[in-house]
């Protein structure tokens, strides 16, 4: 047996290096991609990927948003775009155009608005399949979505889960510019985050910063603000060395336009305006080395 | 995966795949020279080990379409696992083998080899907390408290600080303790705004430490304008 010189027919490394060409080939006419995560779910990450996603498009910059949340996809509905599909053809999926000019892609757009994500096979009753085959499922949405040339792709990643690590699927895109983490100012999700932060920087990938989401509550009828948590978003910078970006108190006209599929364009509204200032600050530490060399 | 017609010591082709029912393949090969063949049929999970892969059995012999695995395998209605949940029965109703080793073989032979185990014993001093720097521990959130606590003990014991004051914990959340700053340089620094201070600050002292200045001043931070214009 030992005589034998082993052949590999199958290919299968050269399959998966296929596969890893495809994404970056891909993401080429793709300027800056960033991940927006947390760790922790009902944070709000995907409200926040959107305000983010509409901020940068009022900037006149070309945007794409991929929900990457695979079981709990909600971009498209918030976006006004619960009927999108995503045609595929054969140069890949198109990503179906929503306001602003903002391309989506997600997994709401393969599937009939009440069904639940599920896949063929044993992955019902064990995760051990289910993690692989989405991280596949995710590979295959970076290489297979026609996105052209953009400005900026957000990724709108899932909450931890045994099944899906963020910070590995955020290993998934070449060229990664940065994450986005967003918490509430609650022990327990300040917790969480501070993990999944550690977690991603072990991965090399770069925090650009925090967003407090859900830092009070401001009262429709008298403008007010007051606090929904006691936490201290600040001192778990401090303590990372991470930029926080922006707090956002809790909006429920934000909330209401979202549910019915209306995202906030008014740039003057006062969430859209800290959006504005968010996405200013993001972009300055994004291209940090030009700022310095013009204001040292 | 390859295999071997033993009596013609000679690898088996692989000829094709069938899917005899969901969640099962079968994977024929033949043996060139003897014309003998044979079929594998895998059980739900290694089908789906080998799926969820996005590799083609035997190699790829057409260009992948669009979005392939996904539309293949996501279910468009929800439909039973019987075929999974009767493999996991059966499995259930075999017996299982009694360990005679004391568990996973390769967890034993990883500590065979010394590479598993408890830690050795360490040896380190532990520096100890002043009362000051306690206090200011203290009123920070608890999980703050915990990464900050350790971030300052792993640095007080790099930089061989056997009490921590409030300075060690200034000092580590400067990151450089070896550093300075002329009031010109200071002031330069302050143009720039708060939320992208300490990233400049950072790679400022990393550009002085490089250079073996010991103080920031005037000129490193025109050295530094221009490697920052330089991208």
């Amino acid at each position: 047996m030992r005589k034998l010189k082993y052949s590999d027919s199958a290919k299968v490394i050269e399959q998966l290096d296929v596969l890893s060409t495809r994404v970056r080939e891909r993401m080429t006419g793709i300027r800056h991609k960033l991940v927006v995560m947390s760790g922790k779910g009902g944070v709000g990450k995907s409200m926040t990927t959107v305000n983010l996603a509409l901020a940068l498009a009022r900037r006149g910059h070309r945007v794409g948003v991929l929900d990457v949340d695979l079981n709990g996809p909600c971009v498209g509905a918030m976006l006004g775009m619960r009927d999108a599909r995503l045609e595929v053809g054969r140069e890949g999926a198109v990503a179906p155009v929503g306001p602003l000019g903002i391309k989506v892609a997600s997994m709401s757009f393969l599937i009939r608005r009440t069904d639940p994500v599920r896949w063929k096979g044993p992955m019902d009753l064990s995760p051990v399949w289910l993690g692989l085959q989405e991280m596949q499922v995710v590979r295959e949405l970076l290489s297979d979505v026609v996105w052209g040339e953009l400005d900026f792709l957000l990724a709108d990643l899932p909450p931890g889960a045994a099944a899906d690590k963020p910070p590995v699927i955020a290993g998934l895109i070449p060229d990664l510019a940065g994450a986005v983490f967003v918490t509430t100012p609650s022990e327990v999700a300040g917790e969480v985050v501070c993990r999944s932060i550690a977690y991603a920087r072990d991965l090399g990938i770069r925090v650009l910063g925090l967003i407090e989401n859900m830092s009070g509550y401001r009262c429709p009828s008298c403008n007010e603000h007051h606090a929904l948590f006691r936490g201290d978003s600040q001192a778990l910078c401090d303590a990372l060395d991470v930029p926080l970006l922006g707090r956002v108190p809790f909006d429920p006209t934000l909330a209401e336009t979202f549910d019915q599929g209306r995202p906030l364009e008014d740039a003057e509204h006062p969430t859209a305006r800290l959006f504005d200032q968010i996405t200013g600050r993001a972009l300055a530490l994004l291209d940090y080395r030009r700022l310095l060399a013009q204001e040292l | 995966m390859k295999f071997l017609c033993l009596k013609c010591e000679q690898y088996m082709a692989f000829e094709k795949v069938e899917a005899p029912e969901e969640g099962r393949l079968g994977v024929t090969f033949g043996c060139a020279s003897c014309g003998g063949r044979f079929a594998m049929v895998t059980n739900p999970g290694e089908t789906q080990l080998v799926s969820s892969l996005g590799v083609s059995l035997g190699g790829r012999a057409v260009p992948p379409v669009p979005l392939e695995m996904t539309r293949a395998t996501l279910r468009s209605e929800a439909q039973s696992s019987a075929t999974m949940a009767e493999y996991l029965a059966t499995r259930a109703q075999e017996p299982v083998q009694a360990e005679t080793s004391g568990g996973c073989p390769f967890s034993a032979m990883l500590r065979e080899k010394g590479l598993a185990g408890e830690q050795p014993a360490g040896s380190t001093l532990e520096p100890a907390w002043s009362e000051p720097a306690r206090a200011q521990l203290e009123r920070l959130p608890t999980f703050v408290r915990q990464v900050l606590a350790k971030s300052v003990e792993a640095y007080a014991r790099t930089h061989g600080y056997a009490l921590i004051t409030p300075e060690v914990i200034e000092a580590q959340k400067r990151g450089v303790d070896d550093i300075a700053w002329s009031p010109e340089a200071s002031a330069r620094l302050a143009n720039i705004p708060d939320f992208v201070r300490p990233v400049a600050r950072k790679e400022i002292e990393r550009l002085a430490r490089n250079r073996g200045a010991t103080t920031v001043t005037g000129e490193v931070m025109d050295e530094a304008k221009t490697l920052f214009a330089m991208g």
